[in-house]
């Protein structure tokens, strides 16, 4: 049985009076001590499921207009909030996009890091906040035992980040969501956070959700990944299946626009055009327009998943195979 | 004394907020000392010296029942403080609950905020007199009627930050560690509104004063046998050319605390910074 399993998710916006679909059939499995990375331009739904699965859309515009979530074998969708509430930060735990912003200005950090501990573990105050100097030493944080006390505005954009780690961490959870964890850190941060997440991933044995725009970054990390392009998966493979056997031009496009590092690029092969916004209607395939290889069908058919070989799925008509 | 020294910095540099917070010291010295300080019985009438000008031993004069004008200020100073810090309490606390309650829970704050808006309506003063009109002339219904008034205010500007809160990362985080409702609004919302409502609460603090004086002064407010600023102009306001002195000196006192309250309350809004906060509290 797989961890987190997700079937054929339907998000959509309400608009007025009418739903405009943000994510569509959207399937994913993530079996224990398995990362799954999810890559996709903004705005193709990444983070909207992210926020589906820890049940985060609700008072928002976006719902839930179908499919099926389980986690450990439960349906998520059928939690009542209380036994939502357990499972949260205890069995499941997220990290934010923004590290300014997601620890509350006016607690000092190991409050924060204490709060979930004391909640989930019945640990007396003293005890958690061992616990807390602990979790701070793991993220490497540096002389925790004065970190501790610190307020989130003395400390800097990497150490928060690793301070939401701690904190997501503080129960041993057995699902970690990090949604684009490292895109507001420096690129030298960012390579220390995503070591730091892997390292503790494979000493706890715990499953991790990646969500990056960052193809680059997603293939250093994960065992495999999810390509989305406008609410829907387009490309699913395991990491070095996919990057062996790349096939829909979207990935394709993503991973022409990673700098190479070790030799000197003039120009970049950015995917042209942009996301269609969501009350665009485009007939046949979402991303005809944009494609090198679009033909006659791509703009009548939508394609649907297809196998291009064992637990590689591709959504297109002209999958490029091994052309590459 | 570490109180004293942690609002200290709010006044570096701020000469008039200080002498401000000076003359509010010295009024709150006079309430809390009143009994020691009042040279006179406030409510002792003597028929043989009224409307007698200031000077030894009556230094604000008496008025038309020969009672000692400075006992009944100073007396008055306790009425200030008390129906300030009562009607602030109670403006904070039932604003705040609806403000939060509102933005935090959408339909309730539907039924709510509209209640607010029709309360808002009127003008400070007609609400607070309507109100009155319906209660008896007390000092703890003053007090009420005042608080409920500036409830409105202070409901409206936390329902308005509590809906910015509670779209902050940092409640979708705490909401991923497994906290609850309770938790999200009075352990990680509330704290965020606290430096906003103590800014508010001078200013309810200083209007309550003008609308208290001038409820007293309608003969709406406090119970007329209480000393109290505005019912010295109340009662004495038909002596204003006979004894100008008995409403000079409360007309006074009111202006000299409202402004100083103002004053103070500038210096806060100017540090509501949670950096500068952090700051004052020595880490």
């Amino acid at each position: 049985m797989a961890l987190l399993d997700i079937r054929d998710l339907d998000l959509s916006i309400a608009r007025g009076s009418e739903l405009l679909p943000v994510v569509q059939g959207v399937s994913l499995t993530v079996e224990e001590d398995e990362s799954l990375g999810i890559v996709g331009e903004s705005g193709c739904g990444k983070s909207l499921t992210a926020l589906a699965i820890m049940g985060l859309l609700e008072g928002s515009a976006v719902r839930i207009a179908g499919g099926s979530m389980h986690f450990q074998g439960q349906d998520l969708l059928a939690l009542s909030p209380g036994e939502r509430r357990r499972m949260m930060g205890d069995q499941m735990a997220m990290i934010f996009q923004e590290p300014m912003t997601s620890l509350n200005p006016v607690y000092r950090v190991g409050d924060q890091i204490m709060e979930a501990i004391i909640q989930h573990r019945g640990m007396s105050r003293k005890r958690a906040r061992e616990r807390a100097l602990d979790l701070l030493d793991l993220v490497r944080i540096p002389d925790p035992i004065r970190r501790i006390d610190s307020f989130p505005h003395q400390m800097s954009g990497g150490q928060r980040q690793r301070v939401m780690i701690a904190m997501a961490l503080a129960c041993d959870p057995k699902l970690l969501i990090a949604d684009e964890p490292t895109t507001a850190l420096d690129v030298t941060v960012q390579k220390d956070v995503l070591e730091l997440m892997l390292g503790l991933q494979r000493r706890t044995g715990m499953s991790i959700v990646l969500i990056s725009h960052d193809l680059g970054v997603i293939a250093e990390t994960c065992d495999k990944v999810a390509v989305m392009y406008r609410g829907r998966i387009v490309e699913q493979a395991s990491t070095s299946e996919l990057l062996s056997n790349m096939s829909h031009p979207y990935t394709l496009g993503l991973l022409g626009s990673i700098p190479a590092l070790d030799h000197d690029v003039e120009w970049l092969d950015a995917i042209p055009g942009r996301v269609p916004t969501l009350d665009e209607v485009v007939p046949g395939c979402a991303f005809h327009p944009r494609c090198f290889a679009a033909e006659g069908s791509c703009r009548t058919v939508d394609p649907v998943a297809a196998a291009i070989s064992p637990a590689h799925f591709v959504r297109c008509h002209f999958p490029q195979g091994s052309t590459t | 004394m570490n109180v004293l020294l942690s609002i200290a910095p709010i006044f570096r540099g701020r000469g008039l907020a200080t002498v401000g917070m000076c003359w509010l010291l010295v009024v709150g010295i006079a309430a809390i000392g009143a009994p020691l300080l009042a040279p006179f019985d406030p409510l002792e009438f003597d028929p043989f010296i009224r409307l007698s000008e200031p000077g030894w031993p009556h230094l604000f004069g008496t008025d038309h029942f020969g009672r000692d004008s400075l006992s009944r200020a100073i007396y008055g100073a306790r009425m200030a403080i008390l129906i300030g810090s009562g009607s602030v309490l109670i403006a904070l606390v039932a604003g705040g609950l609806i403000g939060m309650l509102s933005a935090y829970f959408v339909r309730l704050g539907h039924l709510l905020m509209r209640i607010v808006d029709v309360l808002m309506a009127f003008p400070a003063l007609l609400l607070a007199l309507v109100l009155m009109t319906l209660l008896e002339r007390s000092v703890l219904n003053t007090v009420i009627v005042i608080g409920i008034v500036y409830a409105t205010t202070t409901a409206r500007i936390v329902f308005g930050m509590t809906l910015k809160l509670k779209r902050d990362v940092f409640v979708d985080a705490a909401i991923c560690s497994g906290a609850g409702n309770t938790s999200i609004l009075f352990r990680h919302i509330l704290p965020n509104l606290m430096s906003p409502m103590l800014v508010q609460a001078s200013f309810i603090f200083a209007f309550a004063q003008l609308q208290a004086a001038a409820l007293d002064f309608l003969g709406l407010g406090l119970p007329p046998e209480v000393p109290s600023w505005g019912n010295m102009l109340s009662e004495e306001r038909v002596y204003v050319t006979r004894a100008p002195w008995l409403l000079i000196f409360p007309g006074a006192l009111i202006i000299l605390s409202v402004f100083s309250m103002n004053l103070v309350g500038d210096a806060l809004r100017d540090n509501i910074d949670p950096r500068f906060k952090d700051d004052i509290a020595g880490v």
